[in-house]
């Protein structure tokens, strides 16, 4: 077979039959594996040789790790994909901001086999998933033959291409908060093009409201604006008790861009990624303010 | 190592190298050749196939990871008496092939979209083909050919 174009190296392959199987390989050979779920972004650093496994282990056939559960928190499998996720309806309701992104990653060839856990556990600083995570205050469940633990994401995920999970450990599922009442959340993305684009900033918010229309709680996560994806604290405490007036969003804004720490690269300069991040903010504030308005009436109706 | 697939409808059995991707085994060992290798990373999808119903970029897609599964390629399109499908039929009728490089991809990506839409808007066909680059830009024609598909005109 002719592969001269690729320096990949020969990996052995595991085909996991069962959880059980899977968690065994990563007890007995956990430094030497490298874990494959949809292979969307391993298989291109595999086929240009910046990844050399000695061991691949293919774990999107577990049945174990699929499938969606909607209730009191949103359960989502580590293997199910993007576009499992962005057809569900109930996932439309429960968590709109996460159906918005998950339909905005690559094209639908990536979303038929990138999945959920491969992204976070991928830790890009361009995900599109994580930002949305962020503000969902989500979780990592990790199982190893010894262990199980759960690790909110945004301590999981430590920096570029960086996480806490151990060499013996399998990301399993993902626990997600739904949107609640006078909620409202979106995932905003800058690309080049509307689709099968890599985001040049993302920013995802969610903002909860009381019936003076002041914030309560509010959420913000950017992706592409620094080495990890990042929630913008200090904006997110000056929205809090606001009713979005322009002196609060104006200084939110400020603040995410203080936050920010972005760098120049193909496709942006540092420069227009940071200016993207207050006009960002704006829309996605007046976002949830909408559809926490519009949830409210289809709430009480 | 031991590799079953359908192809096409038909059960092969084939012993695969591990790090081998499912377009290296249609192209290489099945000489199936009608599936581009592109851009060679997932962007440009000239290799769509589909796997169980599903489009998938055949270069980034690990062989050994679709054991047991249906694998359709764009040889697959045609009756078995050679009569080219509805669609591959609109995109000649509307001059949608220019260099024809990105065709098969198109053709993969469309026909999984058709079953999931029979009477999609250009819009949704839009969308639906935003993983397929034409460097030709021959977009427009190929709107055209899955609208020509999707309406009476062509049955």
């Amino acid at each position: 077979m002719s592969t001269a174009i690729s320096p990949r190296r020969k990996a052995t392959f595991v085909d996991a039959r069962g959880l059980a199987e899977a968690i065994a390989t990563l007890r007995e050979h956990g430094p030497r594996v490298t874990i494959l779920a949809g292979g969307t972004d391993l298989m291109v650093q595999y086929i240009r040789g910046d990844v050399q496994p000695e061991i691949l282990l293919h774990v999107r056939r577990l049945e174990e790790l699929k499938g969606i559960v909607c209730g009191s928190r949103t359960e989502i499998g580590a293997v199910t994909t993007h576009w499992q996720i962005a057809s569900r309806a109930e996932i439309r309701t429960s968590n709109p901001a996460l159906a918005e992104a998950s339909a905005l990653v690559g094209s639908r060839q990536t979303q038929n086999v990138g999945t959920l856990a491969g992204n976070v556990v991928n830790a890009s600083p361009a995900s599109d998933l994580l930002p949305v995570l962020l503000i969902s205050d989500a979780t990592v469940t990790l199982l190893s033959a010894t262990t199980t633990r759960e690790l909110p994401v945004g301590d999981f995920v430590v920096g570029r291409r960086a996480t806490m999970r151990r060499p013996d450990e399998l990301v399993t599922k993902l626990w997600l908060e739904p949107v609640g009442a006078r909620t409202g959340e979106t995932y905003l993305k800058i690309g080049r093009r509307g689709a099968m684009e890599v985001a040049i900033v993302g920013l995802a918010a969610r903002l909860s409201f009381d019936e003076d229309g002041a914030v309560t709680r509010a959420r913000i996560a950017v992706c592409s604006a620094a080495s990890k994806v990042f929630r913008a604290l200090d904006a997110e405490q000056r929205l809090l008790g606001s009713t979005l007036d322009e002196e609060a969003i104006r200084e939110a804004g400020e603040l995410v861009r203080r936050t920010a720490n972005p760098i120049t690269d193909a496709r942006a300069t540092a420069d227009y990624r940071a200016r993207l991040l207050a006009p960002l903010i704006r829309r996605a504030v007046y976002a949830c303010r909408e559809q926490s308005a519009r949830q409210t009436v289809v709430g009480t109706a | 190592m031991k590799l079953h697939v359908s192809v096409n409808g038909v059960g092969k059995v084939l012993e695969v190298n591990p790090h081998a991707t499912l377009l290296d085994v249609l192209r290489e060992d099945l000489l199936l050749t009608g599936t581009k290798r592109g851009c060679d990373e997932g962007e440009c999808g000239a290799c769509t196939v589909l796997v169980d119903g599903e489009g998938v970029d055949s270069c980034i897609v690990a062989a050994h990871s679709v054991n047991g599964c249906q694998i359709e390629t764009v040889e697959g399109l045609e009756s078995p008496g050679g009569e080219l499908s509805r669609l591959q039929r609109a995109f000649v009728e509307t001059g949608a092939v220019q260099c024809g490089f990105c065709t098969p991809g198109f053709l993969m990506t469309l026909t999984a979209f058709l079953r999931e839409n029979s009477t999609p808007t250009a819009d949704e066909i839009r969308y639906a083909m935003a993983g397929n680059i034409c460097r030709c830009t021959g977009y427009a024609q190929i709107v055209d050919a899955v609208l020509r598909a999707t309406t009476d005109a062509s049955r």
